[in-house]
């Protein structure tokens, strides 16, 4: 029942996540005026800020889903961890290496062992892992549990990557969007930023849906092959 | 409507580099879900045309196991 209604709702999410880009790029390069301080430099925020708050969404949301899917034996909850990795890790991808390209202009470097790109990397790692040890194992219930017990483990990492700037001397900036309190960004910049996440946002909704329905096809058939060859 | 300074000051190898590099993720992502979703259809055809060999068979999903 769920695999056609998924089908229908990709277009409401892929059309408006291509024009939120569009839009989020116009604002973001055609009305955000540039930075007295960093220049041109700070227009990769647009892609990477949202990029890196997707990564931890998306991971909080695939531990959830593991853990509903290990706890209450959902097949259709480890699913959705499943399809949900593999965008979270392209996410995480993007926010390190954006940010890395956004490091050497404003400090001179690419990389460098501070706690918010650390911790950062050990989320990508995360990602991997859950994605190798799905991957490794051939029974899809117990790829399913192994998989939620490394998502569930690997949350912590998460309030680790957010506070990390307050807990820790970090070379990163600290927080210029709080979830109390005024934003320290002018409005306009403010605003690309957040059209961008929105546009990650439906953009991620999308194709974890056209996974989600792939790998609810690829169970079916080997679940028929299963039942085939046993019959 | 003014366009940007397309050498973002000096910076336009670090932004262009930025967006383009997430460019080509989102749609190598797009792309390979195409790909899957088409071998999928195509296996789904094969399996109905042609039932499996229980000698061919090699995969282990066991949804219908407990």
């Amino acid at each position: 029942m769920f695999y056609p209604v998924a089908g229908k709702m990709i277009p409401w999410f892929a059309i408006p996540a291509a024009i939120l880009f569009a839009a989020g790029m116009y604002v973001g390069f055609f009305i955000a005026p540039t930075d007295f301080q960093q220049g041109d430099a700070y227009r990769i925020i647009f892609i990477h800020v949202p990029a890196a708050w997707m990564g931890m969404f998306l991971y909080v949301l695939m531990a959830i889903y593991a853990g509903v899917g290990w706890a209450f034996n959902a097949r259709l909850a480890s699913m959705m961890a499943s399809a949900l990795a593999v965008t979270g890790a392209m996410f995480t991808l993007v926010s390190l290496v954006t940010g890395a390209l956004w490091g050497k202009p404003t400090w001179g470097t690419y990389w460098v062992w501070d706690a918010r790109m650390t911790s950062t990397l050990i989320l990508m790692f995360l990602y991997i892992g859950f994605i190798s040890l799905q991957a490794s194992i051939d029974d899809t219930r117990r790829a399913d549990r192994a998989g939620a017990i490394l998502a569930l483990v690997g949350v912590i990492n998460v309030p680790i990557i957010y506070f990390s700037v307050q807990w820790w001397n970090t070379l990163h900036q600290g927080a210029t969007i709080r979830l109390i309190g005024k934003p320290t960004i002018a409005a306009p910049m403010l605003t690309a930023m957040l059209i961008m996440l929105a546009a990650c946002w439906f953009y991620s909704v999308a194709v974890v849906l056209i996974r989600l329905r792939c790998i609810i096809l690829e169970r079916e058939q080997n679940a028929a092959r299963f039942a085939e060859v046993n019959a | 409507m003014d366009w940007p300074d397309l050498s973002m000051g000096k910076y336009g190898f670090y932004v262009w580099g930025s967006y383009l590099f997430s460019l080509l993720l989102f749609v190598w992502e797009i792309l390979s879900l195409k790909q899957r979703k088409r071998a999928l259809k195509q296996q789904q055809q094969q399996q109905r045309s042609s039932p499996v060999s229980p000698k061919v068979f090699t995969g282990s999903a066991n949804e219908t196991t407990s």
